[in-house]
């Protein structure tokens, strides 16, 4: 199946993007794992023609070449894949599984993206539970373009957008960000 | 001095050996006061694995200490039914243990009077299905796991109930002398915010491993050796029975299953006086906890971690041995009328959870052969509350009565499940019937009260669920509503510092959302 845009994750910002390049024309698939908020704009999407894989997940992709090519998902299986131009990762960060944390290290799962994190996992909390714990600040590295990087080498049509970007995020100008970069 | 400060006896401290000692002297008619500084078993008492010895550990270093484990567990099986849970326990040897250990290990048991039973390694995994499925060798013993909260608890109510004052909250200052005796205490009432008298001619000090301070007050010296032990609890109760490693004590070598729980331990470190009252968990010790856990049950390595908590041992330096290198686990009771020529005051430390009726019988006979009392110790055979043998009515009972009732025994009678049947806190099945009655008969004054005697926000959440609830609960029945933001930030303070040794995976996923639902929220209000 081939797309203008694959967007991985369902949640406030997988949904809002997906919305919003619909509306600029771009065909769009969304693969949701199902942890759904921003249920209005999933339903606008939908009523604009867009494809929303819910309940399903994003196994992996196939990067050539700085691009990838396209993507996996466990509902689809072995045969069919998910091609586009864009892709823009939505996963948010841990309880949403967009990032998985170790006893040893913090990862990407889908595309093992760049993370930014502390490399010494008593600097991920602090004591204080009501001050703003270092690890809520993880997150990927992007360009100034939002795309990611893998082993340090940028991804040329892959973006992150929402929860997942390391540092203080806006959800919305994240968003709005990747989509004027992909329209 | 008004005639309500004048006791027969002081005790200092609210660890399980004070509350033991509070009782019994209160069953043998004398008049008791109990001054705990924090809230009951917020030492040692509250910090530790939760195991009630058969002995068996101890068989093979300390014949004397197993014997003595094995009586006192059979009796704290019979008073305190409601705080045991009957589990048993093995000790097994795995492929890089010597087998010839535990041929020594189940002799030397037998000899201390433990009934351990070898048993087949295929039937060891029929019994216990988590157990590490490589081990050589089993043996069965009389393990159980008692919940301590409640072990102490039931024996402040019933010395509450002979009349004895429980006073928590409140810190000895000094204590008062007279030509060269003890006489009395001088303490804060860190609640009402005023300093106070009392007076009595025995004073026991029980206050674990603060003990030295308060020694100290008398011109004793008491030399203790805190040794940390760090623990680590599972999101759920993946062993039935109580797993030991069959070897020479270890650090992190007993898996004990409590409640919806299981608990790996412990380390052990020296730390220094200063440090013990904010001791803290080290990424190394999660590290050597988890693994040698996995050696146990390597169903831990795919379970979600709750938290990492440390208590402080209250060891003792040898009187005999001035280098202070060799200490006891055994009971250490000093009369410091003959040790130190200090009338009036005794102190109690050493020993374990375990033994503590033992302490508390130990000292209240020094207690009553001081004071000229001749009574005998009851506490071998009186129940304590709720473990009196009791029948419920014919009828249907909820899961949270049965839930309140596997904490209260018999007490849970006296909960108004009629009007207050709503259960707050869904993994332990808390209702507000039970946070009533906590308020009215067990002296809670603030969640970590209330979680230490029933259990509320110990299970999975962690309160991320049901916190506020609980919060306005427990403030509405102490008619303080605008306490509740305060007990909230309160509460989820103290299960952070929990949290945080364990920060990653499925630990780290629930501190992202209980910050989102909690952390937030507070912020956003204050």
């Amino acid at each position: 199946m081939k797309f203008d845009v694959v967007i991985i994750g369902g949640g406030k910002s997988g949904t809002l993007a997906a919305y919003k390049l619909a509306r600029a024309g771009k065909r769009c698939a969304v693969v949701s794992a199902g942890h759904c908020l921003g249920k209005t704009f999933r339903r606008e999407f939908i009523a604009l023609g867009g494809t929303f894989l819910n309940g399903d997940r994003v196994t992996g992709g196939n990067v050539e070449g700085g691009r990838v090519q396209y993507v996996r998902t466990e509902n689809l299986g072995e045969n069919t894949v998910l091609e586009a131009g864009h892709f823009i990762l939505c996963t948010g960060k841990f309880f949403s599984r967009g990032l998985i944390s170790t006893i040893a290290n913090i990862y990407e799962p889908v595309f093992g993206c760049d993370v930014l994190y502390a490399q010494d996992r008593s600097e991920w909390t602090v004591d204080d539970f009501f001050a703003k714990q270092p690890f809520e600040n993880f997150g990927l590295r992007v360009d100034d373009s939002s795309r990611v990087y893998v082993g340090g080498n940028v991804i040329s049509n892959l973006y992150a957008a929402g929860e997942i970007l390391a540092g203080e995020v806006d959800i919305e100008q994240s968003v709005e960000k990747v989509c004027r970069n992909i329209i | 001095m008004a005639e309500s400060s004048s006791f027969d006896v002081i005790i200092i401290g609210g660890g399980i050996t004070g509350v033991g000692t509070a009782r019994d002297c209160a069953l043998r008619g004398l008049k008791v006061l109990l001054l705990e500084k924090a809230d009951l078993t917020n030492g040692a008492s509250g910090r530790n694995h939760g195991l009630l010895h058969s002995g068996a550990r101890y068989a093979v270093t300390d014949m004397e200490s197993a014997a003595e484990c094995i009586r006192e567990n059979r009796i704290i099986r019979q008073i305190a039914s409601n705080c045991v849970e009957q589990t048993e326990g093995l000790f097994i040897t795995l492929p890089q243990d010597d087998l010839q250990y535990q041929a020594l290990f189940v002799e030397r048991c037998r000899e201390a009077g433990i009934d351990a039973r070898e048993i087949d390694p295929a039937m060891a995994r029929a019994m216990e299905p988590s157990v590490n499925p490589s081990l050589i060798g089993a043996v069965k013993v009389p393990d159980a796991s008692v919940d301590p909260f409640r072990l102490a608890s039931a024996n402040a109510l019933d010395a509450a109930n002979h009349g004895a004052q429980i006073r928590t909250y409140c810190e000895v200052l000094s204590l008062l002398k007279d030509s060269g005796a003890v006489v009395g205490v001088r303490y804060f009432d860190r609640k009402k915010k005023e300093t106070l008298c009392a007076y009595a001619p025995v004073t026991v000090n029980a206050a674990g491993i603060w003990g030295q301070t308060i020694a100290a007050m008398a011109g004793c010296e008491i030399k203790m050796l805190p040794a940390k032990g760090s623990l680590l609890v599972f999101g759920h109760r993946v062993n039935k029975m109580v797993i030991n490693r069959c070897r020479k004590p270890s650090n992190a070598d007993i898996l004990v299953p409590g409640d919806v729980v299981c608990v790996i331990g412990t380390t052990s470190d020296k730390v220094g006086l200063d440090e013990c009252d904010n001791i803290k968990v080290t990424p190394a010790e999660v590290e050597l906890l988890l693994r040698e856990g996995c050696s146990l049950a390597p169903e831990l390595e795919n379970t979600r971690i709750l938290r990492a908590y440390a208590g402080v041992r209250p060891l003792v330096a040898s009187d005999d041995d001035p280098t202070g290198r060799s200490t006891s686990r055994g009971i250490v009771l000093l009369d410091h009328e003959t040790r130190d020529g200090v009338p009036g005051f005794i102190s109690i430390t050493g020993g374990k959870l375990t033994s503590y009726r033992l302490m508390a019988e130990q000292t209240a006979n020094l207690v009553c052969r001081k004071l000229g009392v001749n009574r005998k110790c009851l506490t071998a055979t009186e129940p304590l509350p709720g473990s009196e043998k009791h029948s419920n009515p014919d009828r249907e009972l909820s899961i949270a009565f049965k839930a309140a009732e596997g904490r209260h025994g018999s007490l849970t009678g006296k909960m108004d499940f009629s009007q207050k049947s709503e259960v707050l806190c869904e993994c332990e099945h808390v209702t507000r019937a039970e946070i009533a009655y906590a308020v009215k008969t067990l002296g809670v004054r603030n969640m970590i009260d209330l979680r230490r005697r029933t259990r509320v926000g110990m299970g999975t959440c962690q309160g991320s669920f049901c916190i506020k609830k609980v919060a306005e609960a427990l403030a509405c029945e102490l008619g303080c509503p605008e306490m509740e933001q305060e007990f909230i930030r309160e509460y989820v303070q103290e299960r952070w510092k929990g949290m945080t040794p364990v920060c990653w995976g499925d630990s780290l996923r629930e501190a992202e959302y209980m910050r989102k639902q909690i952390g937030r929220n507070i912020n956003d209000e204050i």
